[in-house]
This record gives C-alpha cells, sequence and structure tokens, in this order.
C-alpha cells in the first residue's frame, strides 16, 4: 500500500541541516576516539562490544552444555554402569550404551559393578539439550565446557569411550569440571497413585515393544545382553546397532 | 633535457602520491568506520591494524576471474571504469602540493604544471568523471545499473551549477584561476587577526562548496548513484575483479583531488596559520615541510569525507534534487552577488 507522502513543515534549523549534521558529527567522534582509545589498550577484549574469538573467549555459564564426558569418581573409577538410561532419555537417538559385567579384577577400574562395554555419542545427532545428563543415575555422563567440536571428518564427531575419558581428564586439568549433581531429596510419593503414573509412563512404548515390561530398564538390559535383533522397533535406540 | 626529468619526477611523485592516498584510504574508510561504529574492521592483514588489508583486496581483485556478463555493451563496458577513473587521476596535474623546493640549484615548483586555468581544469575533469558512471550503467544493461547512471547524471546536473557558482565568488575574490597563485594569495592575515585564507572570506561559499563536492564524488549523503539499499550499487553492479577495483579506487582519488581542492582554495594550500616556514628553514626543507603542511590539511578533509559517510543518512531523491535547485543555488548567488559588492567596494 503505497502512501503519500506527508508534508512536514521544518524549520530554519531543520531546513539547513547543518545543525543536526555537526551534531551527528559529535556522536561519531565519541564513538570513534573510544574505540580508538580501547583499541591502544594492551590485552585481550579490549574494544568493549567485539570478542576476537581466538584470542578472547567470552566466559560461558558454569552450567552450560558442551562436549559430553564420562566422569570418573575421586578414585578414578569409572562411574558409568551401563545402564543404559541415557540412550533412552536421549531425543535425538545418539547414544549407544553397551553393559559389560566387571570382574573382580576390574574392581580398581569400575565403581560399580557393571560398566559400559562401549559407549558412543554421535556429536552429529546430539542436541545438547542435557537429557542423558539429568537420566544418569550415578552422574557418570555429564555436559562439560567444551564447544569448540568442529572436525575435518564426520568419523571424529562420533565420540567413543575414550574421547569421553579424555574429555573428562581435559577438563580435570583445566579445572573445568562441572560440579557433582547434588542430590535431590526424593520425597516418597503417597504408594497409591504411583503404581497408575509408573504404568502411564511406558503405555506409550509398550505398544511397540510387545512386552508388557516395556520399561526403560528392560530395554537397556536386552541392550546390555547384546541382542542384535531391532527387538521390535525397541524406539530405535541403538541398541539394534550393538 | 633537464627540464623533462624534472617534470617527469614530479609526475611520478603525483601519481605515485595519489595512488598512495587512494590505497590507504581504503584502510582508512574500512577500519575508521567500524570505529564509529563500535566494530573492529579489518585488523588482520600485515601489522599495524591491518594496515594491509587493502593489498590483500588488490590481489584478491586482480586475481579474480573477469566475467564479463552476456548483453552487456563490450566496448562501454570496459571503457566506464577507464573513464571514471584517469579524469580522477588526471586532476592532480594542477594541484598545488607545496611551495617549491631548491634541489641541485635548481627552484622546482612542486606543482606538474601552474596552468592559469588550472581552476577550470579541475572542474571539467570532475564533470567529465561523471560519464564513467553513465557509461558503465548504461554498458551494464541492467535496471539498477541504469538507474544508479541515470541518476548521477541527475546529480551531476544539479550539483556542477552551485559548484561553480559558490567557485566563481572565488575567482571574483582572488582574480585569478591559477591554483598556485591563489594559494599564494591567501598568505599572512585577514582582518589582523584570522589567517588570510578563503574559508573566512568565503564561509557561506566553503559549505556550498564542499556539500556539491559530496554530491560530486557520489559520497554519503548524496550517494545516491550507488545506493546499495536501493540499487544494488548502483552502476558499478555488474562490475567484478579490477574494473570493479578501478571504479572503487577511481572514487579514492577523486576524494583526495577534491579534498585537495579545498585545501587549495579555502584553506590556504602549504600556508601555516600565522608562522611564515620560508623564513626559518633551508630550501629543502621548505619544500618538504610545505609538502607536509598541504598533506596534514588535505589528510583532514579526506577524514572528513569518512565521518560524514557514517555520520549522515542518504538524501531521498526528491530532498537531493530540492536542496540543490532550490536552496543551494539561490544561496550560491547571494554570496556571488555579495563578493562581488564587496570585492568592488574595497577595490
Amino acid at each position: 500500500m503505497a502512501r503519500p507522502v506527508v508534508k512536514r513543515e521544518y524549520s530554519f534549523k531543520d531546513a539547513i541541516y547543518l545543525v543536526e549534521i555537526i551534531k551527528g558529527l559529535g556522536i561519531t567522534w565519541k564513538h570513534f576516539v573510544r574505540n580508538v582509545k580501547a583499541s591502544f589498550r594492551k590485552g585481550p577484549h579490549t574494544v568493549p562490544t567485539c570478542w576476537q574469538y581466538p584470542e578472547d573467549r567470552r566466559p560461558i555459564s558454569p552450567v552450560f552444555r558442551g562436549a559430553h564426558m564420562l566422569m570418573l569418581n575421586e578414585e578414578g573409577k569409572e562411574l558409568c554402569v551401563g545402564c543404559g538410561m541415557c540412550a533412552r532419555a536421549c531425543p535425538a537417538k545418539c547414544i549407544t550404551v553397551k553393559r559389560g559385567k566387571a570382574g573382580e579384577e576390574d574392581a580398581d577400574r569400575y565403581a560399580g559393578k557393571t560398566y559400559c562395554e562401549e559407549f558412543v555419542i554421535d556429536e552429529l545427532r546430539c542436541i545438547f539439550c542435557g537429557f542423558c545428563q539429568e537420566a544418569c543415575p550415578k552422574g557418570a555422563l555429564m555436559l562439560g565446557q567444551g564447544y569448540e567440536l568442529a572436525e575435518y571428518s564426520m568419523e571424529a564427531c562420533i565420540y567413543d569411550k575414550e574421547k569421553l575419558l579424555a574429555n573428562f581428564h581435559e577438563a580435570k586439568e583445566k579445572g573445568i569440571l562441572p560440579a557433582p549433581r547434588k542430590k535431590v531429596p526424593v520425597e516418597k510419593p503417597p504408594a497409591k497413585p504411583k503404581p497408575a503414573a509408573a504404568k502411564k509412563a511406558p503405555a506409550g512404548a509398550k505398544a511397540a515393544a510387545g512386552d508388557d515390561k516395556g520399561s526403560a530398564g528392560s530395554a537397556s538390559r536386552k541392550a546390555a545382553d547384546g541382542k542384535a535383533a531391532p527387538d521390535g522397533g525397541d524406539s530405535g535406540e541403538a541398541a539394534g546397532k550393538a | 633535457m633537464e627540464d623533462w626529468g624534472i617534470a617527469l619526477g614530479k609526475v611520478v611523485f603525483i601519481w605515485v602520491w595519489a595512488l598512495l592516498i587512494a590505497v590507504v584510504m581504503t584502510w582508512v574508510e574500512r577500519r575508521g568506520s567500524a570505529m564509529m561504529q563500535d566494530r573492529l574492521g579489518p585488523n588482520r592483514a600485515g601489522p599495524l591494524w591491518g594496515l594491509f588489508q587493502p593489498l590483500a583486496d588488490g590481489i584478491k581483485l586482480f586475481t579474480k576471474e573477469d566475467v564479463m556478463p552476456d548483453n552487456v555493451k563490450k566496448t562501454l563496458f570496459i571503457l566506464g571504469p577507464a573513464l571514471f577513473a584517469i579524469p580522477a587521476f588526471s586532476a592532480y596535474a594542477v594541484v598545488p602540493f607545496g611551495d617549491k623546493i631548491v634541489l641541485g640549484g635548481k627552484e622546482i615548483i612542486l606543482q606538474v604544471s601552474d596552468v592559469n586555468i588550472g581552476f577550470l581544469y579541475v572542474l571539467a575533469l570532475g564533470a567529465i568523471g561523471v560519464y564513467g558512471m553513465v557509461v558503465g550503467g548504461w554498458a551494464s544493461n541492467n535496471k539498477f545499473s541504469i538507474l544508479g547512471g541515470l541518476r548521477s547524471t541527475a546529480q551531476l546536473i544539479s550539483y556542477e551549477v552551485p559548484m561553480g557558482l559558490a567557485l566563481l565568488a572565488v575567482v571574483l575574490l582572488y582574480g585569478t584561476f591559477s591554483l598556485r597563485e591563489m594559494v599564494l594569495l591567501q598568505e599572512g592575515t585577514f582582518l589582523g587577526f584570522l589567517p588570510n585564507w578563503g574559508i573566512f572570506k568565503q564561509p557561506l561559499g566553503f559549505i556550498l562548496f564542499i556539500a556539491a563536492a559530496y554530491a560530486e564524488a557520489g559520497r554519503v549523503p548524496f550517494d545516491l548513484p550507488e545506493a546499495e539499499s536501493e540499487l544494488v550499487t548502483g552502476y558499478h553492479t555488474e562490475y567484478g575483479s579490477m574494473r570493479l577495483g578501478l571504479y572503487l579506487f577511481g572514487e579514492y582519488v577523486n576524494l583526495g583531488t577534491l579534498s585537495a581542492i579545498m585545501v587549495t582554495i579555502y584553506f590556504g594550500g602549504w600556508h601555516l596559520p600565522y608562522i611564515d616556514m620560508s623564513a626559518f628553514l633551508g630550501p629543502v626543507s621548505y619544500g618538504i615541510a610545505s609538502f607536509l603542511v598541504f598533506f596534514l590539511k588535505q589528510a583532514f578533509f579526506l577524514f572528513l569525507f569518512v565521518w560524514i559517510r557514517w555520520t549522515v543518512p542518504r538524501f531521498r531523491y526528491d530532498q537531493l534534487m530540492a536542496l540543490g535547485w532550490k536552496k543551494m543555488i539561490p544561496l550560491c548567488l547571494v554570496n556571488l552577488f555579495l563578493t562581488a559588492l564587496c570585492v568592488q567596494l574595497t577595490v
């Protein structure tokens, strides 16, 4: 819709433009001087509005959700028990876990009785929602502070257990390990409504799983047993790959 | 034979100087604009905050593929940038970039040629430079280009008149067309306390001239020929590689010329206010100092171009025409009349 040009009345001051132009020049000069002075200062991040990325890095939030890492406890034992809760929780279905039984001889390596033989995260599919971190009952999988995840090949973006542990060690060296999760006191809900809720939750998965015990636990157990079968479309999660 | 050598030396010097100014100006424009807009600008190439950026740009422009779009008028398409850049360079020929220097017992005037109509020569070349835009826009066979070219024509016609009239007052004042003589006439003081510069005798004339000069150079706020928000980039939309480079480069050379003319006519050329440098400097150092003084003044006006560009928004087309015809031309005539009156009464 074209609208007619509105005729405005200009005062003499407006009509000669000069006064306003000089005012404007003053403003740009102020900015110019401020920024030139700032760029002469020593040190990173001197010009207030610009971060010169490789040199200047913005401080990121302590709860930033970056590259994943598999945590070790204070004794250096792997926390992960390979339960597969993270894989169940993952909306992008990018986690593959294979559970293994820890023998007596592995007691100094693994904190639990079971461990993850294989732990693969496809960072290309990951959406960094942090659900895996929340789902983990042991606080073994955490999202760290790393955000420079670009690689030259797609294969390099699929993180295996080694890479995830390396992420942990790197974060530990830099002292930017995420704080261990505080234990949230779980209020015991009244006994009655709970089973009903529990039954309702897996109801969606039930149809596909066919099993009426088609809960997260059972699925991961299947995965852990290494059943290569697609498992009746068991939420298609990486169990199939194993 | 010796005169030929001197002339050649001066030509080479002025050529290199013009190029150097244009090259550094591209850097000043980009970094300066960034600083005014709270950005950083290109600061990676070379030492000293990206001073080699123009070099990198130049290499890029030279090594790019030279694309000639279909259905362009080939001869004119090639001719356009040259038509734009050559007058810009040529105008430097009459710029008195210093007083004189004594080298090897020979007194050399720091000006390529002291033409007695140097003034008209500059005006004429400024007008020819616009043909480069028009021809380029026409040859490109593109709506945006031709609109840009047409706008520059209209702009030229509107602003040649006030520019000429503003300068005419100066001619009345000095009674000469030679740029060197004009500078020589600006020595000393005016009314006892002001430097004897044209600006103090022609304040209105200077404002009118500078506005017309911005329009002539196609700079913001009068950059309608290349208004990038409306016309892509106007007359050089279809240009690429070094052809485009020549347009961009020619623009900065043009700025250099216009700044030099402003300094020459209104800001006393190589004279410092209140100080007569020739009294206490040797013949060689006086030559160099006079050049430096001229250069500093020119640098200020070059920076003013950048400064204004990132301060003032673009005029609308009808505003541009209204400003040119309804305000500037009457003011120019008033200025001319007053000047004539003053000259008549004082002489």
